[in-house]
């Protein structure tokens, strides 16, 4: 039963005990600028006092057009561009590529590079998580366990840095391998540059500080009953949408989508030989998507210890033609980057520059889903949700 | 469905069977599996069935990705295609379907012709479609009718010209061609420079 006055509409439900008032809603820009988002995402929300009826996400804020770029730039150049895309996790971004282009020129990359690929990756993608764990509490309102997060993801940082020579942007792989390790001085053509010495040691040791964060962070945040409530069925994202509208990644696995490209996509890295699980949960909420990445987190050090194990020795590089040049042909390759599906579709006419390349990113898809769960939320829940989803902008827009 | 099976001669004929299952099954004019990328191609109209197809019979439930790719003779951006005599203009709309269990996965591809390209939107059968064909129609100009809300994604609203087609010249690359001879730019006046050092 519904009857209109001067504010909207106001229904009364039997017995007028219980009365929901409508008002009139409000329009609410949420950023370009907001502390709260990894980059410059503005929303666009519809209120109804503190009830979200409609929302919109405006991207572009940060689109560096990486797709044109790349038609005017040689593949090597190009490897330097795709660093950028998602910052927190440069290298990841990195093997999809490399390895779409080893596809077309038909070159097999060493299983030592491989390895070292592996182990690098899974690096990130700890790092990545960590900096998930230290922000997401932060937009909830706990500012502590951004502090253990950092200070532990530094050690990660680290180990990057002395293979690769570069925290944020590696840029570090090659086409039939890797480049030869950072901290050798000049590359002198005898001396056989390889991985810097107190390597595995220290990888060790950044295992063990991440377990320990691990652990610190079960006791500290995630038995935590303000986060809790905070979190547990805020931004419910059912299996149907999750893969309807494109939502890889740990996100996905959160709505009980059993998909890891590590364990489906065989042959793109030795994920095969290494004992781990994937991690899926089947709630869907912004709770379920922290427990997987955590979780994820501690699966990641055992592939990292398993995988520093077993580095085969041998070449880091296959031989390759000086120059690049690509044959004619188109392929698509994917990986598991920390935050999805990220895929290149690399279209080559030959030579030494791509004629298309399309970025497939895993954030443009995960934040597509926000105006769909978003409806019916309070808006301090839209920032639970918004963290929960854990993108990037310059991986949004690319 | 396909496993993963270890060997790469299985591997090839299983994608082959699998691609030729699928392109049988929507009618599709011709398939490859060149690079392990199994492409089928499609006219327009075959276009939504294709994809409701993909999704409800073959389970290829999970939207990866939309976008185009634009076959040009005149190339303002990159290198020209080797042989563009026998180009035939035309715009390559590709959308790739994969599955949420195991590793297959489908490119479709249609061709539209350069003038007014139009495509049906895939929006009702995937939901993720949207923003990826509002990203494809202002960066190609290509039109999906029947999407909901086809406005631009990235660039401004009163934005002219679609910047991924090959007749969009790229205003970095006008003001400084490539590959040009040196690769940094020298510093200005360097004597000056050098002279000025001793005075500081």
């Amino acid at each position: 039963m519904t009857q209109l006055d001067s504010r909207g509409i106001v229904e009364i439900s039997d017995g007028g005990v219980s009365v929901e008032l409508r008002g009139e809603t409000m329009n609410l820009n949420i950023g370009p600028q907001h502390p709260s988002t990894h980059g410059v995402l503005r929303l666009i929300a519809e209120v109804d006092g503190e009830r979200i009826s409609k929302l919109e996400p405006a991207i572009g804020y940060m689109h560096r057009g990486k797709e044109k770029l790349s038609e005017v730039r040689t593949y090597p150049q190009i490897t330097a561009l795709i660093n950028r895309i998602d910052w927190i996790s440069g290298f990841a971004n990195e093997v999809a590529f490399i390895r779409a282009i080893e596809n077309l020129m038909g070159i097999e990359p060493t299983p030592r590079a491989q390895m070292i690929r592996l182990i690098l990756t899974e690096l990130t993608r700890i790092s990545n998580h960590l900096i998930f764990a230290s922000s997401y509490p932060l937009e909830l309102g706990a500012a502590t366990p951004l502090m253990y997060a950092m200070r532990e993801r530094e050690h990660i940082m680290d180990v990057i840095e002395s293979v690769t020579g570069g925290r944020f942007h590696p840029n570090f792989n090659r086409v039939g391998g890797v480049k030869p390790a950072a901290g050798g001085g000049k590359t002198q053509k005898k001396v056989t540059l390889d991985l810097p010495a107190g390597f595995y040691a220290a990888v060790e040791n950044a295992m063990d500080r991440a377990e320990y964060s691990c652990q610190e962070f079960e006791e500290l945040v995630t038995g935590n009953e303000m986060i809790q409530v905070r979190t547990k069925d805020v931004g419910v994202l059912s299996y149907e949408d999750a893969i309807s509208f494109g939502v890889s990644g740990p996100n996905a696995r959160a709505s009980g989508v059993e998909f890891d490209l590590r364990k489906q996509e065989t042959g793109l890295l030795p994920y095969d030989d290494l004992d781990f699980d994937m991690v899926v949960t089947y709630n869907g909420d912004s709770y379920d998507r922290y427990l997987v990445r955590m979780q994820e987190i501690r699966e990641s050090i055992k592939i990292v210890r398993q995988a520093i194990d077993s580095v085969p020795s041998g070449p880091l590089q296959a031989k390759v033609p000086r120059v690049l040049k690509v044959p004619a042909g188109t392929t698509y390759v994917r990986a598991e980057n920390p935050k999805g599906e990220m895929g290149y579709y690399i279209v080559s006419q030959g030579g030494r520059i791509p004629y298309r390349l399309k970025i497939r990113s895993a954030s443009f898809s995960n934040i597509s889903i926000l105006s769909k769960i978003a409806v019916g939320q309070l808006i301090p829940d839209l920032v639970a949700t918004m963290g929960s989803l854990d993108f990037v902008l310059g991986d949004v827009d690319r | 469905m396909t496993d993963s099976p270890s060997d790469t001669e299985t591997t090839e004929s299983t994608l082959d069977a699998y691609a030729a299952d699928f392109a049988s099954a929507v009618g599709a004019e011709s398939w490859s599996t060149d690079f392990d990328t199994i492409h089928v191609y499609i006219t327009p109209d075959q276009w939504v069935e294709a994809a409701t197809y993909a999704r409800d019979e073959a389970g290829l439930g999970f939207f990866s990705w939309l976008s185009a790719v634009d076959w040009a003779k005149e190339v303002e951006v990159g290198e020209p295609v080797d042989d563009v005599e026998n180009l035939e203009e035309r715009f390559e709309v590709l959308c790739c379907l994969s599955s949420p269990v195991d590793a297959s996965a489908v490119i479709l591809s249609t061709s539209l012709g350069k003038d007014h390209p139009s495509l049906d939107t895939l929006v009702p059968v995937y939901s993720g479609a949207a923003w990826h064909e509002r990203e494809t129609a202002e960066m190609f100009g290509i039109d999906f009718p029947g999407h909901p809300n086809l406005i631009k994604l990235y660039l401004p609203q009163e934005f002219e010209g679609h910047p991924l087609r090959k007749s969009f010249a790229l205003g970095a690359r006008i003001a400084k061609p490539w590959p040009g001879t040196v690769d940094v730019e020298e510093l200005p006046s360097t004597e000056n420079v050098e002279a000025g050092e001793g005075s500081e």
